[in-house]
């Protein structure tokens, strides 16, 4: 009953400034009004930023793998196209190569932002917290396709959700492969781990346009 | 067919015309993908020789390959086809008559073109004004693009992805040498990165077109799909197994490693290959790079080798955030001008690809008109009042500046060193480097003289120093180019993971590595046909005379020199392996007949 009142009292909040108007005063404001107190840690994907040369080989195994197709029978690995995977390596000029994938954000916005009413029973809204593996998932029957949550992901953190080309339901989530994480394992220069991090990371679970501008200062020692 | 989509994308600027053409499957299979294929359909389009390659006419063909768009290690190259504006032959039979041009560049661009749903984009006519091309999957739009010309490229890369508002877009673009037209000017991805060779740059530029731009969401059918992953799987753990020290020593230093091995063991070109030993090599090598330069690995899609080294160069020279030294810019802008300056080298390098000319050219012809300088052929007027000494940073930046921008003697020095060794005269065609009008790399010829000498003088578009010096060689170099591999991954792919294994799986043929080598040739005969149909012949596969009346003064190698008459009998050789005509240098009928090139004759 807790989750629920929590819920609902954010709910609340959150339409209160979506409804005044303004992303960018939830870009603000919403981090501090919705930050947990207590530094929880969380295990999710970490990226050495320092180590990532930008080969890309994350999002291809991300997709092949969480694309699966049916090969005589049997699913296996897709062919692994970046546009469907759930990790994406944001090149920018002067060469910085940074990777964002979901944080699972302990706070996360995204549910936060998803206006569909909790169930009675599960406390759920549409887009949920798996309480086994700590993903973001989405139950596509009762999402109606606002994207509101790739709008508050977007402005709040590292913009990993967009809007299936098909359904226009979100995806992007971080799946954790089923615990066989496939960019972690794959990742040709140990650039990616898994591992538990507290909340407040230094460079974790914000734009990348907001990543690339630190470390293009911290490596070339340029301002932006 | 499967692994492929069986579709080019064909763009007419003159026209609007927007059209997916289907391939034929038969030229698929006969010619791969890539350059192999690229070449083909610059045949077909081209149905007569003399040409002018700077008209609507000609075809500009930009060629994933048969691996673009899968995730196999190191197989991110594109090619870019069509007719060169760099070379000329001996005797012309046409005023217009020139070789084949493919550019190679590595990347995001071609895996991504593969990702919109397109074996090659082929582009012909010539817009009215500025515009660049913008492809998303099935939507393909010409739009305007007066508001970037005359754009540098480090900004414009920068300005049309935030203009776009969309960071997955792969871009290429030329810089203010393309716009006008400067026969050495190259297309750029990534503001670094650059299809570099054969003036493609140029052809883009007469088109009007200033870039592409391109993403997409498809996936090509593979025939074997479960056979693939396995490969996949097996290939990705022989990278993670590497016991050769080859992926280590890709991953630390890049090419730039051969900044000082190559001057070491006498084959770089330095004083307008004067020498093959550079003294102070050291000073721009790989080892001063990492103390002074680099700050990143940067790898192209799907890579493990990295070998791409990104940088700020701090000092007398205010630099931008680029990458290299690697080889070829290192030596050409450094050791081949005496440039030893790592401040200096960075500045130029930046500045060459910020205006979008292939390094490689510029820095052969800034050496020798440095070289005509040096001997008084020449004198600071022919040059603009130009002190052109060998080492000078300034008076080589001027010049480049001046070629890019056709300003007095750039107007004659962006035509590179043949046309500028005609203008001058008085014996300068000797240190004249060029084969077929196209600038020697940073490779010198002397030491493994049995090796670069073939190389040079019968690679296709032009001195080249990536042909190969075997036909073995040139074979499998015109097959990697097609099937869009990176040649610096090659050696991962043998035995159990050889090319023919991944191409038989995604295509569903029995690929044999024989076959395969088949199909190498196939290419590298057609673009001979396409020369000869253009009018060069046996004369024009040569050297400048320098490599052989000039002898090394410094270094291990001192004294060493390419012996004339030893030369003409390994080429003698070299056309009678290939079963070409020894008097005219055309291919015999019963080769291209055994090649299922039965069509050119």
């Amino acid at each position: 009953m807790n989750d629920l009142v929590k819920y609902s009292r954010r709910h609340f909040l959150q339409n209160l400034l979506l409804g005044g108007g303004g992303m960018v005063v939830l870009g603000t404001l919403g981090f501090r009004i919705f930050k947990d107190e207590e530094n929880k840690l969380i295990k999710a994907i970490r990226v050495d930023f320092d180590k990532c040369t930008g080969c890309r080989t994350c999002e291809t195994v991300c997709s092949a793998y969480n694309n699966p197709v049916c090969i005589d029978g049997d699913w296996v690995d897709g062919l692994g196209n970046p546009y469907y995977s759930n990790i994406k390596v944001h090149h920018f000029n002067p060469d910085v190569d940074i990777p964002v994938t979901c944080a699972l954000c302990d706070d996360a916005p995204c549910i936060e932002a998803c206006p569909i009413s909790p169930d009675l029973i599960t406390g759920r809204k549409a887009l949920y917290r798996d309480d086994e593996n700590q993903t973001i998932k989405n139950d596509r029957d009762r999402c109606i396709g606002c994207m509101q949550c790739a709008k508050a992901c977007s402005n709040l953190r590292g913009e990993v959700i967009y809007p299936n080309k098909e359904t226009s339901k979100p995806i992007g989530m971080c799946t954790l492969c089923d615990g066989n994480i496939q960019c972690v394992k794959n990742c040709p220069f140990e650039a990616l781990e898994y591992v538990e991090m507290s909340y407040n990371r230094d460079l974790s679970s914000l734009a990348p346009e907001k990543i690339a501008k630190k470390l293009i200062s911290r490596i070339y020692n340029l301002k932006m | 067919m499967k692994g492929y989509y069986g579709k080019l994308l064909e763009i007419n600027l003159t026209t609007k015309e927007i059209k997916k053409v289907k391939i034929p499957e038969r030229d698929i299979k006969l010619f791969i993908g890539g350059r192999g294929l690229g070449v083909k359909i610059l045949w077909d389009k081209l149905p007569k020789p003399g040409i002018d390659p700077l008209s609507p006419e000609n075809p500009l063909l930009f060629m994933p390959g048969s691996f673009s768009g899968l995730p196999i290690p190191s197989s991110s190259r594109t090619c870019v086809v069509t007719k060169s504006p760099r070379t000329s032959a001996i005797s012309r039979k046409y005023k217009y008559g020139s070789t084949v041009s493919y550019s190679n560049v590595g990347g995001f661009l071609g895996p991504e073109i593969k990702f919109a749903g397109y074996d090659g984009i082929c582009i012909v006519g010539k817009a009215k004004d500025p515009v660049y091309i913008k492809i998303e999957d099935d939507n393909v739009e010409i739009l305007d693009a007066s508001q970037y010309w005359g754009m540098k490229t480090d900004e414009f890369d920068k300005t049309l992805i935030r203009d776009l508002a969309d960071r997955r877009f792969e871009t290429c673009y030329i810089g203010p040498a393309g716009e006008n037209k400067v026969p050495m000017a190259c297309i750029l991805h990534t503001a670094a990165r650059a299809a570099g060779r054969g003036g493609i740059g140029a052809v883009m530029g007469s088109k009007n077109l200033k870039a592409i731009a391109v993403k997409g969401t498809m996936s090509i059918k593979l025939a074997r799909h479960k056979e693939y992953l396995d490969l996949l799987s097996k290939v990705r753990k022989s990278f993670k197994n590497d016991n050769t020290g080859l992926l280590n020593w890709w991953r630390k230093d890049g090419t730039a490693g051969g900044l000082t091995g190559s001057s070491e063991r006498g084959t770089q070109a330095v004083k307008n290959y004067s020498e093959g030993t550079f003294i102070e090599a050291d000073k721009i090598g790989a080892e001063a790079n990492r103390q002074k330069v680099w700050k990143r690995d940067i790898a192209c899609f799907s890579c493990v080798l990295a070998c791409k080294k990104s940088g700020i160069a701090k000092g007398a020279y205010k630099v931008m955030v680029h990458d290299g030294p690697e080889y070829e810019t290192g030596t050409m802008l450094g050791a081949n001008l005496l440039i030893s300056d790592i401040v200096g080298l960075h500045k130029l390098i930046a500045v060459c690809d910020d205006y979008g000319i292939d390094i490689i050219s510029v820095g052969n012809t800034i050496g020798f008109l440095m070289e005509a300088f040096e001997k008084g052929i020449i004198n600071q007027d022919y040059l603009d009042g130009i002190s052109l000494k060998w080492g000078d940073i300034e008076a080589s930046l001027e010049l480049i500046r001046k070629i890019t921008y056709k300003e007095g003697i750039g107007k004659k020095a962006c035509k590179g060193a043949k046309y500028l060794s005609e203008d001058i005269g008085r014996g300068s065609d000797k240190f004249a480097i060029h084969v077929k009008g196209h600038e020697l790399a940073a490779w010198n010829v002397p030491v493994n003289s049995d090796y670069w000498t073939i190389t040079y003088a019968t690679s296709n578009r032009g001195a080249c120093h990536l042909n190969g010096g075997k036909i073995s060689m040139q074979n499998k170099s015109a097959l990697i180019d097609s099937i869009a591999c990176c040649s610096f991954a090659q050696e991962w792919y043998r035995g159990d993971l050889a090319y023919s294994k991944f191409l038989s799986a995604i295509t569903g043929f029995d690929w044999t590595e024989e076959e395969l080598l088949k199909a190498g040739e196939r290419i590298f005969t057609l673009e001979k046909m396409f020369n000869y149909r253009e009018g060069f012949r046996i004369e024009d596969d040569t050297l400048p005379a320098k490599f052989f009346e000039n002898k090394f003064t410094v270094g291990k190698y001192k004294g060493a020199i390419v012996d004339k008459t030893e030369f003409k009998t390994q080429l003698a050789s070299y056309y009678k392996q290939r079963n070409w005509d020894a008097k005219t240098s055309r291919p015999k009928d019963e080769v291209l007949k055994e090649l299922d090139l039965d069509f050119v004759i």
